[in-house]
C-alpha cells in the first residue's frame, strides 16, 4: 500500500516536471509570454550586415508561422486551431513558382505592426462583416514557413546577392562566391527531427564554387523533443486581427504604450471652478493690445542660464538667480531683460476670469548701485531716463540687476496690487559678466497691517531654520523682524582679509554644524588693542545679539525662556593685549516633550575666543599671515529615554493550609 | 560575546560557516528575474557648445522646449527596443541621436536622460517609471558619443514578498509643468534619488570620439541592456527543521567576495532536492496509508 502511494506520489512529480517542460509543446492557446515562438532559425555568418535590426532573422511579429512540416514525417495537424481558421498551412505546392516577391512583400508588410506587448494578453479581434479592411486585398498574407523558401540574405530581387546561397536568382555567379553567408536555415529546434536547409560551398573539379545546398530533417539528440503536434498554434504567432476602420483605434491602443510623438499639447485648461487664483497657478497679464498672456519670472532651467519663460505661480514665494549671456556692445540697450520697462510696464488681470480688473504693476523703488557697490535709492519724480546706456564699450549702465515683486491678494484669490522694486546698476565686461540676475517674488495677504513674525519652529526648532536671537533693553527683549538678522557667521569672500569690510555675514541655522573664516596680516597689527577690537566686531558681527530663544516661537514678553550667551573671553582682563583667533559657539539642544513629537529646545549657548597667548609670528610659523576661524556647533545633550517597564507580576498562589498535613 | 566563544571552540560551526550562510528563519532571500523594461520615448538633451558656457537642448516635453527658446536644437532621433532571443522580454535599445550643429559651434558635453517603464511580476508586481542618466564631458570637442551599458535595478531596501507595488509608478519628469523648476536636472535627480528603487546605467564605458568634420551632426549612440536582475525581498518561508542545538546558524558572515550566481548542475540540484524530497514524501506516504485505510474500513463497511 505504501509502496503504491510512493510510486503516485512520484509520479505526480513526473507529470509536474514533464508539464512545466511542455508547456510550448502543448500551447495552450494564445501563450501570454510568447515563450519560443521562433519557428525558423537561421545561421547567419554575414559580419557586414549594417545593424542588428537587419540581422534579425525572424519575420515580424504579427506574421503568421505555422510550424514547418518536417519532410517526410507525414503528421499532418489534424485540424486548424479555432482562432485561425483564415489560415492556410503554408505548403510548397501552394506557393507560386517564383516565391521571392511575395516573400519579401511579407517581410516588409508589417511595418506598421505592433510589437508584441508582453504583460497583455493579445486577444485578435475578428473583424466584422460589416467594417471595410484596411488592407487592400482584403486579408492578411500567408506566412512562408518552409525553411527551404527562406532565404534572409536575399535582399536585391531579380539580382543576385554576393555570398548569398539560399538566392535563387544566382546561377553562374556562384563562381565568385567565397563562403555562404547564411549556412543554415533550420525549424524548430524543440522538434525530434526539426527541418533544416544547409548550403554550403564546394570546389568544382575546374576549381570554381559550387553550390551544394539540401533541405534535410535533422536529428535532434534531447531526450524531451516532441515528436508530434496537435496544437499547431503553439509554435507559432497567434494569428492578428485585421485591421479595419472600427478596430483599428482599439488596436492601436492596445499595442501601443508610448510612441514618439504622441505629446499631450494641450495646455492644462484646469477647472475654470473659482474666478480668482489658485496656490501655483499661472498668473495672467494683458498686454498693449488687449491680448492675454502670462506674467513671467526668470529662473533658471535645464542649466543656470536664465528661462525668460517660465511662469511666475500664485502664492508660491521664490528668489532665483540665474546668470544671462550679453555680449555688452550688441545688447546693453537692446535687450529687453535688461531694460527696467520690461518688469514695470505690465498690466495682470486680478483674476482668471475674462472681464477681471486689470492690475498694473506699479513701480516701488530704484536702487542705483555704484561701480563700487554702493546702493542708493533714487528719488522718484517720473522724470529719470533710466534705460540702459553704454557708457564706453566695456560698461552698460542702469542695467537690471534685481526685480522683487510684491503682490496683495485676497482672500479670493484676486491680485489686489502689484509693487515691483528694482536694483539697477553698472556692468562691465571684465568683471560682471556673464550677469548674475535675481528675481524674487513675495505675495503678501490683504489686510495685515503687521509684518508677520517668521518663527523658526513651533514650538520647538526645525533643522535649517535659524536662531531666533534678541538683545535685552530696559523694555524687555527685543528682536529684529527680518529673520536673517540673527546670530551670524562670516562669510566668505575672495578677498580674505579679516579686516577689509564690508563682510557679507550667513545667519547661524539651526542643526547645522558650520565653519568659516579670514585670514589677518601680521603687519597689519600694529596698533594691537585697536586690531583685537576690530577682529572681535568681525567676528560676531554687528548688531552682536546676547539672548537666543529656547524654542523657535518663544514670545518676546516670556522672557525667562531667552538663553543668554555665556562667554569667556574679557579683553580687559589680559595683561597684554591679545588678537582672538577663532570664535566658536557651542550650543546645547535637548529633546523636549514626547518622543514621537520632540521638540528641539535650546539649552545653553556658549561663545568660545581663543586668543593667542604668545606672539603671532611664533603661532604662524614664520607666515605673514594666520587664519581666523569662526565656528559654531550644535551639540545635543538629550537623555535617551528610558523604556517604561512593568512592574514584575508577583505569584498570588496560596497553597492551602493543610496541603502538608500528616507531615507538618 | 558568549556565541563567538562557543563559535572557536567547537568545529562543527566552522564547517557551517563555509558550507553556505543557512539561517533558521529565512528573513531576507533573493530571487532572479528579467524585468520587463519598456523605453517610454521621453528625453532630455542638453549639450554645451563651447567653453562659454553656450547651449543646446532639446526635450520631448513641449512645454520645456517652448522654454528653451533659442537654445531648442531639434535632433534626429531613432530608437529600437530587441527583444534578442525571443522570449517576448525586451533585452536590448538603441538609441541613435545626430544634433546638428552650427558652424561655430562644438559639442564639449552631453547630458542625457531617458525615461523607461519597469516592471517585476515573480513575487511580488512591481511596477515603476525609472530613469538612466548619462552625462559626459570633454576639455576637446567631439564628433560622436557611444555608451553602452547596462540598465541596473539599485535596491535600497528589500521589497515585498506579494502584492503590488506601484509607488514609484510617477513619471519622473513632470511634462505638463510649465514651470522651469520642473525640468531642473538637479530637482529631477534629487527626488529620483531619494527612491528605494531606481535604475541606473552600469558600466556605461562611455567612448568619445574625436574630429568631427565641418558641417556634420554630433552623434550620440547608446546602447541600453535590460539584464537579468537579483532582487532581495523579505520571506516568510521557515525551515522546518528545528533543532536546538543548532542556534550557531544564527551568526551571519558577510560575504567579502563579491557574489555570482551560475546555475547549478543536475547532481548539485539533486544534492539539496533529494532531502526536501523525502521529508515531503514521508508526510505522504503517511498520509496516503492513512486515506487507503480509511477507503479500505469504508468499502468493508459498505460490503
Amino acid at each position: 500500500m505504501a509502496a503504491k502511494a510512493a510510486l503516485l506520489w512520484f509520479f505526480m512529480d513526473i507529470y509536474l516536471f514533464l508539464s512545466f517542460n511542455g508547456v510550448q509543446a502543448v500551447g495552450s492557446g494564445p501563450s501570454s509570454d510568447l515563450n519560443s515562438t521562433t519557428a525558423v532559425t537561421v545561421n547567419v555568418t554575414d559580419a557586414n550586415r549594417a545593424t542588428p535590426a537587419d540581422t534579425d532573422p525572424t519575420p515580424s511579429p504579427g506574421t503568421v508561422l505555422p510550424t514547418p512540416e518536417p519532410a517526410g514525417s507525414g503528421s499532418e495537424p489534424a485540424e486548424d486551431p479555432a482562432g485561425s481558421g483564415s489560415e492556410p498551412t503554408a505548403g510548397p505546392t501552394e506557393e507560386p513558382e517564383r516565391a521571392e516577391e511575395p516573400t519579401e512583400e511579407r517581410a516588409e508588410e508589417p511595418t506598421e505592426e505592433p510589437t508584441e506587448e508582453p504583460t497583455e494578453e493579445p486577444e485578435p479581434t475578428l473583424p466584422t462583416a460589416a467594417a471595410e479592411p484596411l488592407t487592400e486585398s482584403g486579408s492578411l498574407l500567408t506566412a512562408a514557413t518552409d525553411v527551404g523558401r527562406l532565404c534572409p540574405c536575399d535582399e536585391h530581387s531579380s539580382m543576385c546577392d554576393m555570398n548569398c546561397c539560399c538566392d535563387r536568382d544566382c546561377g553562374e555567379e556562384v563562381a565568385l562566391f567565397t563562403r555562404c553567408s547564411v549556412t543554415t536555415v533550420s525549424g524548430n529546434k524543440q522538434l525530434c527531427s526539426p527541418p533544416m536547409a544547409a548550403y554550403s560551398l564546394g570546389t568544382s573539379i575546374y576549381g570554381y564554387s559550387e553550390l551544394q545546398s539540401s533541405v534535410r530533417t535533422e536529428s535532434s539528440s534531447d531526450v524531451f523533443c516532441i515528436h508530434s503536434q496537435n496544437r499547431v498554434d503553439g509554435f507559432s504567432h497567434p494569428s492578428p486581427a485585421l485591421p479595419t476602420d472600427s478596430n483599428f483605434d482599439s488596436l492601436f491602443k492596445q499595442f501601443t504604450d508610448s510612441v514618439f510623438g504622441l505629446e499631450d499639447r494641450a495646455a492644462a485648461a484646469g477647472l475654470q471652478a473659482s474666478a480668482g487664483y489658485e496656490y501655483g497657478e499661472e498668473m495672467r497679464t494683458s498686454g498693449r493690445r488687449g491680448d492675454r498672456g502670462i506674467f513671467w519670472l526668470p529662473a533658471p532651467g535645464v542649466t543656470a542660464d536664465c528661462v525668460d519663460r517660465n511662469p511666475a505661480a500664485f502664492l508660491k514665494d521664490e528668489i532665483r538667480a540665474c546668470s544671462r549671456r550679453v555680449v555688452l556692445d550688441q545688447d546693453c540697450q537692446s535687450l529687453p531683460a535688461l531694460k527696467m520697462d520690461t518688469y514695470t510696464n505690465t498690466q495682470l488681470f486680478a483674476a482668471k476670469n475674462e472681464d477681471a480688473a486689470v492690475v498694473p504693476v506699479e513701480l516701488g523703488a530704484v536702487v542705483l548701485q555704484s561701480a563700487a557697490g554702493t546702493q542708493t535709492e533714487l528719488e522718484l519724480n517720473g522724470e529719470e531716463n533710466l534705460t540702459p546706456v553704454l557708457l564706453n564699450s566695456d560698461i552698460c549702465a542702469n542695467v537690471v540687476l534685481k526685480v522683487v515683486y510684491v503682490m496683495t491678494y485676497s482672500p479670493a484669490g484676486e491680485i489686489m496690487n502689484v509693487t515691483v522694486s528694482l536694483l539697477l546698476g553698472f556692468v562691465s565686461k571684465s568683471s560682471s559678466l556673464p550677469l548674475n540676475q535675481e528675481f524674487e517674488i513675495t505675495f503678501v495677504q490683504q489686510d495685515v497691517e503687521d509684518v508677520p513674525v517668521h518663527y523658526s519652529g513651533n514650538p520647538g526648532y526645525v533643522v535649517g531654520r535659524p536662531l531666533v536671537s534678541g538683545s535685552r533693553t530696559p523694555d524687555g527683549i527685543v528682536r529684529s523682524i527680518d529673520p536673517r538678522e540673527t546670530l551670524s557667521l562670516l562669510g566668505t569672500a575672495v578677498d580674505q582679509d579679516c579686516l577689509k569690510g564690508p563682510h557679507q555675514r550667513s545667519p547661524v541655522l539651526f542643526g547645522l554644524d558650520s565653519v568659516s573664516g579670514c585670514t589677518l596680516r601680521l603687519e597689519d597689527v600694529v596698533n594691537c588693542s585697536l586690531v583685537s577690537q576690530q577682529l572681535l566686531d568681525v567676528l560676531r558681527g554687528p548688531n552682536y545679539p546676547l539672548y537666543v530663544a529656547s524654542f523657535g516661537n518663544t514670545p518676546l514678553s516670556n522672557q525667562m525662556e531667552w538663553v543668554q550667551i555665556k562667554t569667556s573671553f574679557s579683553p580687559e582682563e589680559a595683561q597684554s593685549c591679545s588678537i582672538p583667533l577663532s570664535h566658536h559657539l557651542e550650543i546645547e539642544w535637548t529633546k523636549y516633550g514626547s518622543l514621537v513629537n520632540a521638540q528641539p529646545r535650546i539649552v545653553s549657548i556658549r561663545e568660545i575666543i581663543q586668543s593667542n597667548s604668545s606672539s603671532l609670528t611664533l603661532l604662524s610659523g614664520g607666515s605673514s599671515i594666520t587664519s581666523i576661524t569662526t565656528s559654531v556647533a550644535f551639540i545635543p545633550v538629550s537623555a535617551p529615554a528610558l523604556p517604561g517597564y512593568r512592574a514584575t507580576p508577583t505569584i498570588n498562589a496560596k497553597l492551602p493550609y493543610d496541603f502538608f498535613f500528616p507531615f507538618v | 560575546m558568549a556565541l563567538r566563544g562557543s563559535w572557536i571552540k567547537r568545529p562543527r560551526a566552522r564547517l557551517m560557516y563555509w558550507n553556505r550562510p543557512v539561517r533558521f528563519w529565512i528573513k531576507r532571500s533573493t530571487y532572479e528575474e528579467q524585468p520587463v523594461v519598456r523605453f517610454q520615448y521621453k528625453a532630455l538633451l542638453m549639450a554645451a557648445t563651447s567653453l562659454q558656457g553656450d547651449f543646446v537642448a532639446w526635450s520631448t516635453f513641449p512645454l520645456l522646449n517652448n522654454m528653451l527658446e533659442a537654445n531648442l536644437r531639434i535632433p534626429a532621433i531613432s530608437v529600437r527596443e530587441e527583444d534578442q532571443n525571443q522570449d517576448g522580454k525586451l533585452d536590448l535599445l538603441i538609441f541613435k541621436l545626430q544634433l546638428p550643429l552650427k558652424a561655430e559651434e562644438q559639442v564639449y558635453s552631453v547630458q542625457l536622460l531617458l525615461t523607461f517603464s519597469y516592471q517585476l511580476f515573480r513575487m511580488s508586481t512591481v511596477v515603476m517609471q525609472s530613469l538612466v542618466y548619462v552625462q559626459h564631458s570633454s576639455s576637446v570637442p567631439g564628433a560622436k558619443l557611444f555608451i553602452s551599458g547596462d540598465l541596473r535595478l539599485q535596491q535600497r531596501a528589500p521589497l515585498p514578498h506579494r502584492g503590488l507595488y506601484n509607488v514609484y509608478n510617477v513619471s519622473v519628469i513632470d511634462g505638463s509643468s510649465p514651470f522651469a523648476s520642473a525640468y531642473d536636472l538637479e530637482n529631477i535627480i534629487r527626488s529620483y534619488q531619494d527612491r528605494n528603487l531606481t535604475t541606473v546605467l552600469s558600466c556605461p564605458t562611455p567612448v568619445w570620439t574625436i574630429g568631427r568634420a565641418a558641417g556634420s551632426p554630433f552623434e550620440l549612440n547608446a546602447e541600453i541592456r535590460y539584464p537579468l536582475e537579483v532582487i532581495r525581498y523579505p520571506s516568510i518561508i521557515v525551515s522546518t527543521c528545528a533543532s536546538s542545538g543548532q542556534l550557531d546558524l544564527l551568526m551571519e558572515f558577510p560575504a567579502l567576495t563579491v557574489s555570482s550566481t551560475y546555475r547549478p548542475g543536475f547532481w548539485e540540484t539533486i544534492k539539496f532536492a533529494w532531502i526536501q524530497y523525502v521529508s515531503v514524501l514521508l508526510i505522504f506516504l503517511w498520509f496516503f496509508e492513512r486515506i487507503q485505510r480509511f477507503s479500505g474500513s469504508c468499502s468493508g463497511f459498505l460490503d
